[in-house]
């Protein structure tokens, strides 16, 4: 298995737990915050489900490179970081934006999606030409030989 | 990768792209509450990211990797595997018009039953893949 997803699978195994706990915090009425709803859903969807998605096909899906590092995967590695970044950038912002009128937090969800978006963009890009044939794989070994 | 899980496969990352798209649209929103015109896209980000990336690539996924038929066409009759292809993108789509409102209401359980339809199919195509060669 490769490190990206090693790393992507780790990461999410950290959001589910994550997302469980709030999902706990959200059943317990005297810490309960409606501002938490959101968050669940998202750690769970994005953090886990995306996450273990985006990690396992960049493995299993043909035509990957064997060699490790960020250059050889670099549109993995890519991806990681901005879903990262994205996901963890909403879970501060997104509650503060009931507590705050301060523009930082508006700034931050902004960044938010476009890192998030970001990410989605780099998976397909990499992916999409990844989604052959048999026929075409063949085709295409041939050509790099 | 046979046509069906292309197809599939290919659909689900349209739909990760239009999904993310309409959850940034949501999310900047609730930033500018009084910019806020997009809550109506709130079902239908919930169904294209559920129905059209998640469900439709593990299903994609799926029909691709599980074990073959040692007889006969590999996977079943590749007919029914593009009829669920089909059926499942045709559901989702109804039911994001009828969402949208640019269908009746009925858009919604007409648009649920091709998806379960879908689903069917699956089952059907499936089942007997569900197998270990080992013994």
């Amino acid at each position: 298995m490769p490190r990206i997803t090693r790393v992507f699978i780790k990461t999410g195994m950290i959001y589910f737990l994550a997302s469980l706990a709030v999902g706990v915090i959200i059943e317990i009425n005297s810490i309960s915050l409606p501002v938490l709803y959101p968050l669940f859903w998202h750690m769970l969807m994005l953090g886990w489900i995306t996450q273990i998605i985006f990690g396992v096909s960049l493995w299993m899906f043909p035509g990957r490179t064997r060699e490790e590092g960020f250059r050889a995967q670099m549109k993995g590695w890519i991806t990681y970081i901005l879903l990262n970044l994205g996901v963890v950038l909403r879970i501060i912002a997104e509650p503060m934006l009931s507590y705050s009128n301060q523009p930082v937090w508006q700034i931050l969800i902004i960044a938010s999606t476009l890192l998030q978006m970001g990410a989605a963009i780099a998976y397909v890009i990499e992916m999409w030409p990844r989604i052959q044939s048999k026929k075409q794989r063949r085709k295409n070994r041939k050509k790099k030989w | 990768m046979p046509t069906p899980s292309r197809w599939m496969i290919r659909c689900s990352f349209i739909y990760l792209l239009i999904g993310f798209l309409m959850g940034g649209l949501l999310l900047i929103g609730k930033a500018f509450p009084s910019y806020y015109f997009q809550w109506f896209l709130l079902p239908v980000h919930i169904e294209v990211v559920l129905f059209g990336w998640i469900i439709q690539f593990t299903l994609g996924t799926a029909y691709w990797i599980l074990p073959r038929f040692l007889e006969g066409p590999p996977r079943g009759d590749i007919i029914w595997g593009k009829l669920m292809v089909l059926s499942l993108n045709l559901g989702i789509f109804l039911t994001v018009l009828s969402y949208l409102r640019l269908l009746p209401n009925f858009g919604t359980l007409i648009g649920r039953i091709f998806e379960t339809a879908s689903v069917a199919l699956f089952i059907y195509l499936h089942w007997n893949r569900i197998v270990t060669y080992r013994n």
